[in-house]
């Protein structure tokens, strides 16, 4: 599966394991939303360029649901509200 | 169904009749009704304390009952009821207050009588979300669960959902244009 790496800025405060990290956000294919709105969508908000954000949204449309970022918890939930608001729907879940 | 947004300096155009105007309209206020009112911070309710109220958290733990408000603001997570009541808790009046601006957005920048409509760039996105959520609105009332699926079969013919059909693959074609003057 096709998921570009997001840099996901964290303070150096080295107390930092790696269980804090592996959260992903997930997004699930439904019958509604538009390839286009999607793809756009993924575009907006981690800047993918249209390539990726297009084989990401393919991804989601032929699996089921796809990985598009991942990180710490915080930062997952964050995604995942900003999907909200453009109708997407996502999930937060412990990478394991 | 022949005008549709196209890119102009700044923004997109497009021109709406007036039927097109009502409809558009109507729908958008329908659905920001619906969405304003399942507030979870009512200053009413006995249950909500003031600093959460002032911090803007939802009182709602639970996903909403209507399957409309239930698709429009889901779990964040998908197995674990306690987790996705503490992400609904923090998002759910932020989101909400999102879409009602969206939607106001709308109501704001296209006359009743319709018109040439001229968007910034800003206004072109708050539309996309209006329109998206008028458009997952509508799927779940006309039950459409399957991308492919023949959406008039659902519906018997003097079902009145059957003109929503209509709209709903309209504005699917106006959404596209309107990511495509954008893009």
């Amino acid at each position: 599966m096709g998921v570009a790496p997001v840099e996901v800025e964290q303070p150096q405060t080295g107390e930092e394991t790696a269980l804090d990290e592996p959260w992903v956000t997930i997004v699930w294919n439904d019958p509604v939303n538009l390839m286009t709105y999607v793809t756009y969508v993924f575009q907006r908000v981690f800047g993918y360029p249209k390539p990726k954000a297009e084989k990401l949204m393919l991804d989601v449309h032929h699996k089921g649901k796809a990985v598009v970022s991942s990180g710490t918890r915080e930062a997952m939930e964050r995604d995942a509200e900003t999907l909200h608001g453009y109708g997407l729907w996502a999930t937060v879940s412990h990478d394991s | 169904m022949a005008e549709s947004f196209h890119a102009v300096p700044g923004g997109a155009a497009c021109y709406f009749e007036a039927a097109q105007a009502g409809v558009v309209r109507s729908l958008i206020s329908q659905v920001a009704e619906l969405v304003g009112s399942d507030a979870g911070t009512a200053a009413g309710t006995e249950t909500v304390d003031d600093l959460e109220a002032q911090l803007g958290l939802s009182s709602h733990a639970d996903p909403p009952d209507d399957p409309v408000l239930a698709r429009l603001f889901p779990d964040g997570y998908a197995d674990d009821p306690e987790a996705s009541a503490e992400f609904r808790r923090y998002t759910e009046e932020s989101l909400r207050s999102g879409k009602l601006a969206c939607a106001q957005a709308v109501l704001d920048t296209l006359p009743p009588t319709g018109g040439e409509v001229r968007l910034s760039e800003p206004e072109c996105q708050q539309w996309l979300r209006a329109l998206n959520d008028v458009r997952l609105a509508l799927s779940v009332r006309l039950g459409i669960s399957d991308e492919d699926e023949d959406l008039t079969a659902n519906l018997a013919l003097d079902d009145p959902r059957a003109a929503y059909v209509w709209v709903y693959q309209w504005l699917a074609y106006l959404q596209d244009s309107l990511i495509e003057a954008l893009s």
